[in-house]
This record gives C-alpha cells, sequence and structure tokens, in this order.
C-alpha cells in the first residue's frame, strides 16, 4: 500500500519550524525554571521573570494544534475535513491563551 | 546626621609588628598580612547602625552630601566610583575590570550601617564556578572563561525603606455566563505595609541580582560602620539623594502594590487594575553590604555573577548555547508535535 507522504513531510516541517521558533520560549522557559529555584520569592525579580510566560504556552499550542490536524489527515486523507474539525479545538486554545493573558 | 569616620591607614596597621592589616570574613578580625597576628575590631557601641530616618517629599530634605577625605577612584570603563581602605589598593574596576584612574575628591552620603563580609574569596570563588556549573543550555567553554577570572569584594550601598501605603484600587476582571465572558468592576481599600525594602544605590547591581543573592536580610546584623571592615576591598559610597532612591524604588513597589491588590481582592481572571496610593511615613537608611562580584566576557559581551558576602547565595548574568537551545527545541517540538499527531490521528477533539 503506498502511503500518502503528504502529512508525513508536512510533519516534519512542523518540527523543523517549531524547533527555528521554539529557541526563544526554551530559552524562557530556562530564565524562568531558574528564576523559580534562584529568585526570593514573591520578590519584584521573581514576578517580572514569569512576564514572558505566554510566549511559551503560545508556541506549545500552536504546534499541538498544527499536529492535530496533520494527525487528522493522516488517519481520514481529507486535509480540508480535518482544518474544518480542527476549528473547536481552536476555539478552547484561545480561551486558555485570553485566560493565561489575563493572569 | 552621623559622619562617618575617614580611612586613616595607621587604624589597620598592626599593633604588632606595623605592618598592614585586612578584614578576615571568616574569623570577622583584622589579619595583619605580614605577621599574622589577629586584631578585635572594636564597635562603637553608641551608635545605633539600625536607626532609620523620616522622610517627608513634602518637607525639604536637609540631608547634604559631604566632601569625604579619602580619594575616590572612578572607572573610565562604567563609570563606577570606589574607595579602598588599606593596602588593596586595585588598578581595576571591581564592576567590570576597567582601568581606574584617582579623582580629586568625592562627595557622597553618610552610610548608617554596614554588614562585614561572612563569606571568603575562596568559597565565593566556589559557589560563582558551581553556579555556572549548573546552567542548563550554557555555552560547554564558560565553565573555562568563568574559572579564568577571580572574584572581587566590594561593599556596595543599599537602602532599605518603610512605608505604609493606603491604596485604593479599582480593577476589572471577567467572569463566564454559559457561553458568554461578561466584565465586571470592582473597587477596593487595603492598607500595606512595606518594611525594609532594599534598593541597590548602584547601578552595578541590578534589582534582578539583589532578588538572586539576597533572600534574608535582617537589620539587627547591621553594625555601625567602621573603616576597619573596608580593610582589603573596595567599598562605593552613597551618591543618590534619597528622593532619586524612592525614584529608582518606584517601579518595584508599583509591581509589588499590583499583585498585593490581586490577592486582595480575591478574584481570578483579572485583565486591568488601577490604583492610587497615600503613601505615608516613609522611612530609610543608607547601608552598604558585602559582595563578591566576578566579571567575565563572553563573546564580546560583558556579563557578571554576584555572590552575596553574607550567606553565599549565587546570581548572575549568564550566556546561552544557540545548538543547545535549538537541540531542547527539537526535542520539544518533536515531543509536542507526536501529542498532537496522535491526538488528532485518534480522531479527539
Amino acid at each position: 500500500m503506498l502511503v500518502d507522504l503528504g502529512p508525513i513531510v508536512t510533519g516534519f516541517l512542523l518540527i523543523a519550524v517549531s524547533t527555528c521558533v521554539g529557541v526563544y520560549p526554551i530559552k524562557k522557559l530556562i530564565t524562568i525554571q531558574e528564576a523559580k529555584h534562584e529568585l526570593k520569592h514573591g520578590s519584584p525579580g521573581f514576578l517580572r521573570s514569569f512576564s514572558g510566560i505566554l510566549i511559551i504556552a503560545l508556541w506549545f499550542m500552536a504546534t499541538w494544534f498544527f499536529a492535530t490536524i496533520i494527525g487528522d489527515w493522516y488517519n481520514t486523507d481529507d486535509l480540508a475535513g480535518a482544518i474544518s474539525r480542527s476549528r473547536h479545538r481552536l476555539e478552547i486554545l484561545l480561551r486558555i491563551l485570553a485566560a493565561f493573558g489575563r493572569d | 546626621m552621623i559622619e562617618n569616620p575617614p580611612i586613616a591607614q595607621s587604624d589597620l596597621r598592626c599593633a604588632t609588628c606595623a605592618g598592614q592589616c585586612a578584614f578576615t570574613p571568616t574569623t570577622g578580625q583584622l589579619t595583619c598580612h605580614s605577621c599574622g597576628a589577629c586584631h578585635d575590631i572594636k564597635i562603637d557601641r553608641s551608635t545605633d547602625p539600625t536607626i532609620e530616618h523620616r522622610y517627608d517629599p513634602a518637607l525639604p530634605h536637609t540631608e547634604q552630601p559631604e566632601t569625604t577625605p579619602e580619594h575616590p577612584y572612578g572607572c573610565e570603563t562604567c563609570g563606577g566610583e570606589v574607595i579602598f581602605a588599606g593596602h588593596s589598593m586595585s588598578e581595576n574596576c571591581p564592576y567590570c575590570d576597567g582601568a581606574l584612574v584617582e579623582r580629586l575628591r568625592d562627595e557622597s552620603y553618610p552610610t548608617l550601617g554596614m554588614i562585614p563580609f561572612a563569606i571568603a574569596s575562596d568559597t565565593a570563588q566556589e559557589n560563582v564556578q558551581n553556579w555556572v556549573a549548573k546552567r542548563w543550555a550554557a555555552p560547554s567553554d564558560l565553565s573555562s572563561h568563568a574559572s579564568r577570572s577571580r572574584v572581587a569584594g566590594i561593599y556596595v550601598p543599599f537602602w532599605t525603606f518603610d512605608s505604609h501605603e493606603a491604596v485604593d484600587y479599582t480593577i476589572r476582571y471577567d467572569i463566564r455566563r454559559g457561553k458568554r465572558t461578561i466584565s465586571k468592576t470592582h473597587t477596593g481599600f487595603m492598607n500595606h505595609y512595606f518594611d525594609d525594602l532594599l534598593m541597590p544605590a548602584s547601578d552595578h547591581i541590578t534589582p534582578l541580582i539583589r532578588d538572586g543573592i539576597l533572600h534574608d536580610f535582617n537589620p539587627r546584623d547591621l553594625r555601625p560602620f567602621n573603616p576597619a571592615y573596608l580593610a582589603g576591598f573596595a567599598a562605593e559610597r552613597h551618591h543618590l539623594s534619597v528622593r532619586q532612591g524612592l525614584k529608582n524604588n518606584a517601579p518595584d513597589k508599583a509591581l509589588l502594590l499590583r499583585n498585593r491588590i490581586k490577592s486582595h481582592s480575591g478574584k481570578s481572571n483579572i485583565t486591568n487594575i488601577s490604583y492610587k496610593t497615600d503613601t505615608t511615613g516613609i522611612k530609610y537608611r543608607r547601608i552598604l553590604l558585602p559582595v563578591w562580584i566576578m566579571h567575565y566576557e563572553y563573546a564580546g559581551k560583558p556579563m557578571k555573577i554576584v555572590t552575596c558576602g553574607l550567606h553565599g547565595r549565587t546570581y548572575g548574568e549568564r550566556p546561552f548555547s544557540i545548538p543547545k537551545l535549538l537541540a531542547l527545541a527539537v526535542l520539544a517540538a518533536t515531543a509536542v508535535s507526536i501529542f498532537g499527531f496522535l491526538w488528532g490521528a485518534g480522531g479527539l477533539y
């Protein structure tokens, strides 16, 4: 059986793009982790170090969201349908991000 | 206002052999470099270094800078200005390793109290090396870079600020009603007391480094200013007025107040905070705190790592290795992508 390479190639492309974009969120994640262990809890420096946490959530969710579409596409061989079915997930993700942004 | 006694070289001579003495952090005594004799440091019991001074922004402030007899040394690179006591006169700036030039006079505010070094340079050097070794995604040669540099001991000027805040605040927050999000407003009032907020009075110690190295500050550890504690170390004096200090402290205070308002309101999903505070009862101290600073350069960028001279906590600036960040990013991106792929392939919503 000939496997459709479209979703596989797109999946690798997603990993490549997500890796390039992910350098900054990973750096931010390390900075936050260090702040959590080394800065005085509740101090201004400690509070400021959490200010960019949204970028990590955004990167994580964007990668996950596009991967779900590729997974759906791979399973059903229907890209248009996979995109259409992802709208519900997108709505939930946007709500989570909005809550993150407020906090 | 208290005047700081001048740093007399004769006070730092050994009573046994007239050699030069330096302060030893581990014993808290002056140690002679020639004969090794140890001498206790006499503390002036008549001065209470824990006393706080009142400041009212509405009244004219009488505190004036004084010309000090010690010649300061100015750094040509970073503009830092330090004084030395005893024999440890360095040709390089303890902050940035730049060349030092003697200046003719120094106008500064008297220091009201200080805490002497309790951590020796060897321990500080070890703490810095350990801190560097524990960094994630740091360049592989960072440890060797840091091991080529040495820590320098310096007394850094700090303020402690007290104030009472009467805060009227308004917050906007969202609540969910079925599928709709409704924005609501809540007003409240709270009293908050800031006690001994530490603020660096030097550009060289950033508030972030302060929060990394100074977790515990006990004003009862303060001692009256005594030049003997400076023997063997550099010191930067207070050059900023209280008004400037309060201005520098304002962003920290605002952040802490906003955080306090969040928890005081008891609301979640807060979208906006506005407040008005009536600040009264401002009190301050001008103090010197000991730090060990290691300055190093990585890829042409000057960085510093600081160890607290009291408890040895270490924090600083560090570079990241792009290949290591990329490796971690590829791992994370692959894991998240596989998770998402399986989720989508499983037909989950």
